[in-house]
């Protein structure tokens, strides 16, 4: 034996090899790729909005330590002057807080922080840079309407000191004028306060319609002995929190929603797994002489197994560079999406950068890589193994794959167990479960092999009496092949039954919530104040028009709603509570549980015996059926209310509270309104009293009048946005998997040169050669759609029954359309026939004698 | 007519917002009067009412606050000394100062909106140490934070304040987390009228003037405590209310104000106002109170003022007077003293002197001693040059 061989001429033969067949290593590349810049764009996209969100709540929280917070309508003010004045607790700055969209700033929601200028020095100094005139303060202290807006911000949008800004807040507009810039210094206070507006606390109150309330009051407290001082001087409803809690709260809201992303994305990754293995697969395969010859030459098994995993790992470089490229350029579009989900259902958040934190691309890099080098492992072995001037052929191969048949389907067995283990396993996470999933994904996927023999096998006899010679001939060539053709129906299998899958659970999640809206919105007009974002609860209807509207004579029954947030001490949260002077359902709504009749339930709601709450608190929050009584902070301290009954809530995954509005308003004294159901008297028709209505309140933007057609559509609208993202995950596993199907298909196809040389030598026409192509790959393409149902419908039911309700709380009914399954069979055997056209053609130009001289 | 104090106040009214403010926590060292000087020349002080008419003050109602003027201060100092001897002083002042003219400010809805700030300054001279503490406040004149009112008498910032616990006699507390001062000061004689009948001119233009008005010699008794040790002290106080609406003459860059209390019951008061040019306001005046409470008006060239030392301050490198010789031929009284330590500068955000004293002479031909407090403005401003 040679001692030692370099490694130059091995790398030296893959370079020829990879320049006399780019295409397919483009392939491997492109798959790389495209699993690369899903996960990198999802990333970027939940990165950035989460980010975007803490950057400002931490440029507001400043240099607090702690907060006081307090109930659903914040903090009486009175509360600072006890700290401050009477306590001396200092520093403490006074806050507050909320949301409004200036048209002339890009119409946009930008947050109104409404602080004390003489408090402000020890938490934030961000005015050191507004200028040095003391006319500006003066302006800002002692006029109504002033506002300082960041330097930047107004920049991009041609507004200059002493404009006219409108506002549009708790529904009205109001004018507001700029009397400062803010030019932060450094660039993460710059970004952080381009969505951020200061002013005044006197204007912020009077502007928030929150005149004598503060959002919250921060401090700056050195140690524990200072916490329990001002614990002390606090109210009942009034809570003290460390400073960090808000934007802990607010992570952890999102946290599921980022997971399923990130799980989505990672599944693109999965089926370009498969592509990279059929790739790295093919090209061992394809030079086992030349490995069986260098064998003979010294190069030992060790050094092929590192020459395949290297040119595997540099080739995924490539790919995984090219996917971060790709990632960042999605990600721009997909941040928008995922944007617009975080303000339907969290908080509100504007996005204007992606950022692109260095984590990101070297995370995405990374499981490109591995990815690759995983996907190859399998393959170098095979390279490894190759006997020195061994039979240099394939059927050695071939012979042993098929020997792994059962083997494989053990693996099926093994892991689809353990999937369903992980799956049930109740007390285990979010991810936990996802890997469940994954591994009965991944599960199927072996047990293809085992299949596609048996179904070859089952398919010969009907394909020699269908088509004759040629019809034997196909599914024979596919078992053959098996190593290969049966990865290429694995991977277009696994994307064919996520797309099922994921049809399934949104199709099932859209029937499930339209079924919920048509039960629950019985009401026939709704009026709202038009917030500012779906997720945004607090606004207010002006009482002119809750007069006028639950006056109005064409009114049978009015029903009013109050919408807050009130705190759940015991679990250290806030849930939206809704305080009813009626059903809007009109006794029509779904219970998951009653306590006692249902005839009498709502008696009992409104005589004040306990609340409702919604199954999605009930689940996230693990409670027992039948839930405890709950505790709420109220203006008295901590109080227990009876849970009466437990109602289905697809609106947010946070969990809401109804309560009868007589007992909302003896505890918290607030008597406002947020939005009204009206049921119109049977002889009148919906529309007269909205075209009314919208007459009375005619240049109104304080209100929105919507019939109860669309406030449904509206509805629907924001879950089928919600979806947006996930539909577009679908697609783009649809192209990874279709390239991947497309290369391996072509792969076989032109592999087999020779043998059609071959065959045409032997007298077979090349119409003949077009139809066993065809055939072969429409069996395949079949073969993959018809795998794919199962799978897919195992997917749906784990998305819906597992993952949906882990995550948001949510349990859907499962409706399955045939429809799906139709178009999963036709997007594979599209899929598979469109692969076998290049390889057609191709045999079109064919020279039979070149073809036999070749290899 | 503290002229001076009133010049500190319109430097202290910019200086509130421009230093504590829009610079942030940097605001540190003074020298923002060269941004200043703008700013206050652009001040206007149309709106707001002037101190026009003598003899227009009553009591208890102008011990409140008064805020159609544009400035106001009440300034309390005094001497105290354990039973022991180590000797403190303390500076205790509220200013209000109103950022817009009454007509041209509407109160709205909210009750944050003011047009009212009050700043306090807090200082305490531990002399057996050397040591010296000075903080600033800051707030708004609503919703309660700060204030003024007559009846009952209370002056606060926060907690900082001066409250009348019975008829004549206050509490005054204020604290920081180094030094807290909780005094209990007793009236002795009724309010000293300062200039004519409580009117103390600043200039010669009408109105240039500010309504002026002492309570001194307050018995003074309660506890000072530094870094968690009390001491219990007595002594005596000095409050001084001032309120005016009025432009600066441009050409003042300073004062110098005394306020002595003498051990014979009688005590005096002079400022002196000091000029670009090197010469001396011809309104700085003064007043000498007998111990019956007989006020005499003292009008510049009725004193001779001697610097005979001076004191360079480590922190804003501005050298100030730092023992003096004063001679009032009128009222055969000659007195040499000196601070009872150096360093009673005050670094927030406008940089001044002010601090405890000590007198010695003679009157009338008889060995007399004083206590009292100096407060010296202007002189940080020679930084400016060096910048």
């Amino acid at each position: 034996m040679i001692a030692s061989v370099h490694q130059a001429p091995l790398w030296r033969t893959a370079w020829r090899r990879l320049r006399r067949r780019p295409f397919q290593y483009l392939l491997l590349i492109l798959g790389v790729a495209l699993g690369v810049a899903m996960t990198v764009s999802i990333d970027l996209a939940s990165g950035s909005a989460s980010r975007a969100f803490q950057l400002s709540t931490d440029a507001i929280t400043g240099k607090a330590t702690h907060h006081v917070i307090g109930g659903p309508t914040g903090l009486d003010e009175a509360i600072y002057t006890r700290l401050r004045a009477e306590a001396g607790i200092h520093p403490a700055a006074p806050i507050v807080e909320g949301y409004v969209v200036v048209s002339e700033l890009g119409g946009q929601p930008i947050r109104l922080v409404g602080v004390d200028p003489l408090a402000e020095p020890p938490f934030r100094d961000y005015f050191g840079a507004v200028g040095n005139e003391l006319s500006l303060l003066v302006k800002f202290l002692t006029e109504p309407n002033t506002v300082i807006v960041s330097a930047e911000t107004a920049e991009r949008y041609g507004v200059v000191l002493g404009d006219a800004l409108t506002l549009r807040v708790n529904g009205q507009l109001v004018t507001a004028r700029v009397v400062g810039l803010l030019q932060p210094a450094d660039g993460v206070t710059r970004t952080a306060l381009r969505q951020v507006m200061f002013a005044d606390v006197a204007t912020a109150q009077e502007l928030l319609g929150m005149v004598g309330r503060l959002s919250r009051i921060d401090l700056i407290l050195p140690d524990e002995t200072a916490v329990s001082h001002v614990r002390a001087l606090l109210p009942a409803d009034a809570l003290l929190e460390p400073a960090s809690s808000q934007s802990n709260a607010v992570q952890q809201m999102t946290a599921a929603f980022r997971l399923n992303l990130a799980a989505l994305s990672l599944l693109a990754l999965v089926v370009g797994m498969f592509l990279i293995y059929n790739t790295v697969t093919f090209s061992v395969v394809q030079r086992r002489p030349l490995f069986g010859i260098l064998r003979c030459l010294g190069v030992t098994g060790e050094q092929l197994f590192r020459l395949i995993l290297a040119e595997t790992a540099v080739l995924s470089l490539i790919g995984s560079l090219l996917g971060v490229a790709l990632g960042i350029l999605l990600g721009r579009g997909m941040v928008r999406l995922v944007t617009q989900t975080i303000n339907d259902f969290y908080f509100v958040v504007t996005v204007q950068d992606v950022s692109i934190p260095l984590f990101s691309v070297v995370r995405g890099v990374v499981v490109g890589v591995a990815a690759g080098v995983v996907a190859a492992i399998l393959p170098a072995w095979e390279a490894m193994r190759t006997p020195p001037q061994g039979t240099l052929y394939r059927s050695t191969l071939e012979g042993k794959s098929r020997r792994l048949l059962p083997w494989l389907t053990l693996v099926w067995l093994v892991l689809s167990l353990a999937g369903g283990l992980l799956l049930w396993w109740p007390q285990a996470g979010l991810t936990v479960a996802f890997t469940g999933l994954f591994a009965i994904l991944i599960g199927f996927a072996f047990l293809t092999p085992p299949v596609t023999a048996v179904a070859m096998r089952l398919v010969t006899p009907l394909g020699g009496r269908l088509f004759g010679v040629l019809g034997r001939m196909a599914p024979r060539d596919i078992i053959r092949s098996i190593s290969r053709t049966s990865v290429a129906i694995a991977a277009l299998m696994v994307a064919v039954s996520v797309i099922i899958g994921v049809s399934i659970m949104i199709g099932s999640f859209r029937q499930t919530v339209t079924q919920w809206l048509s039960q629950t919105l019985q009401a026939d007009v709704y009026l709202s104040p038009p917030g500012v974002a779906t997720s945004q609860i607090g606004d207010v209807l002006p009482e002119d028009v809750v007069q006028t509207a639950v006056s109005h004579p064409a009114v049978i029954q009015a029903v009013t709603a109050r919408h807050v947030a009130v705190q759940l001490p015991e679990l250290g949260r806030t849930v939206e509570l809704v305080a009813v002077d009626g059903d809007v359902s009109a006794g029509q709504r779904a219970y998951a549980w009653i306590d006692g009749q249902r005839e009498t339930l709502w008696a009992r709601f409104a005589a004040g015996e306990g609340i409702f709450v919604s199954e999605t608190l009930l689940i996230k929050e693990g409670l027992p059926v039948p839930p405890p009584p709950l505790t709420l902070l109220t203006p008295e301290g901590a109080r227990q209310f009876p849970v009466l009954a437990v109602f289905y809530d697809y609106s947010s995954d946070r969990g809401t509270i109804l309560m009868d509005r007589e007992s909302y308003i003896s505890v918290w004294g607030d008597t406002a309104v947020s939005t009204i159901g009206l049921f119109v008297r049977p002889e009148t028709a919906v529309d007269e009293l909205v075209a009314d209505l919208q007459q009375q309140f005619q240049a109104r933007e304080d209100v929105l009048i919507q019939s109860n057609q669309e406030i449904r559509q509206e509805a629907l609208a924001i879950f089928d946005r919600t979806f947006a993202i996930t539909a577009a995950l679908r697609l783009l596993a649809v192209i990874v998997a279709f390239i991947g199907i497309l290369s391996a298909l072509m792969s076989l196809q032109l592999e087999r040169a020779r043998e059609f040389g071959v065959l045409r030598a032997t007298g077979m026409t090349l119409r003949q050669l077009w139809q066993l192509t065809l055939m072969e790959t429409g069996l395949m393409g079949a073969l993959a759609g018809v795998l794919a149902m199962p799978a897919g419908f195992v997917l749906a039911w784990v998305l819906i029954y597992v993952i949906n309700v882990r995550s948001f709380g949510w349990t859907l009914q499962m409706r399955l359309e045939p429809g799906y399954f139709g178009q999963a069979l036709a997007v594979s055997l599209l899929a598979a026939l469109l692969a076998g056209v290049y390889p057609m053609l191709r045999l079109g130009r064919i020279v039979i004698a070149t073809a036999l001289r070749q290899e | 007519m503290n002229g001076w104090r009133w010049w500190l106040v319109l430097v202290l009214g910019g200086v509130l917002v421009v230093g504590w403010w829009w610079q942030g926590q940097k605001t540190a060292v003074s020298t923002e009067e060269n941004s200043l000087i703008p700013l206050l020349s652009e001040e206007t002080t149309d709106g707001f009412a002037l101190a026009l008419t003598p003899n227009a003050m009553t009591f208890p109602r102008d011990l409140g606050p008064h805020p159609d003027y544009q400035t106001e201060w009440w300034y309390y100092t005094g001497n105290l000394e354990t039973a022991d001897g180590p000797p403190f002083g303390f500076q205790f002042t509220i200013f209000r100062r109103a950022i817009r003219p009454p007509d041209q400010f509407t109160q709205t809805g909210s009750d944050w909106r003011t047009n009212q700030i009050y700043l306090a300054h807090f200082a305490v001279s531990d002399v057996a140490n050397g040591r010296f503490y000075a903080t600033e406040r800051l707030s708004r004149g609503a919703i309660g934070l700060a204030g003024a009112q007559a009846e009952p008498y209370r002056v606060w910032l926060e907690d900082w304040e001066v409250a009348e616990i019975a008829p004549g006699q206050v509490r005054l507390y204020a604290s920081t987390d180094e030094v807290t001062l909780e005094l209990t000061l007793t009236q002795t004689m009724p309010p000293i009228l300062h200039g004519e009948g409580g009117l103390s001119p600043k200039g010669v233009e009408p109105g240039n003037a500010s309504y002026y008005y002492s309570i001194i010699r307050q018995k003074t008794e309660g506890v000072v405590t530094i870094n968690g040790r009390s001491h219990t002290v007595s002594g005596l106080s000095w409050k001084d209310h001032e309120y005016s609406t009025s432009a600066l003459s441009a050409e003042a860059i300073g004062w110098d104000w005394f306020s002595l209390q003498l051990d014979d019951g009688t005590a005096l008061m002079l400022f002196q106002i000091r000029r670009a040019d090197g010469t001396v306001e011809p309104a700085s005046a003064g007043s000498f109170v007998q111990a019956d409470g007989t006020v005499l008006p003292l009008h510049l060239g009725d004193w001779e003022l001697e610097v005979l030392d001076t004191w360079r301050s480590p922190t804003s490198g501005a050298e100030y007077p730092a023992k003096w010789h004063i001679r009032i031929p009128a009222l055969e009284l000659e007195l040499t003293g000196a601070p009872l330590m150096p360093n009673q500068e005050l670094t927030v955000s406008t940089v001044y002197w002010e601090g405890a004293v000590a007198f010695r002479g003679e009157r009338n031909g008889r060995a007399i001693t004083a206590r009292g407090y100096i407060e010296l403005t202007g002189y940080a401003q020679s930084m400016r040059g060096r910048l």
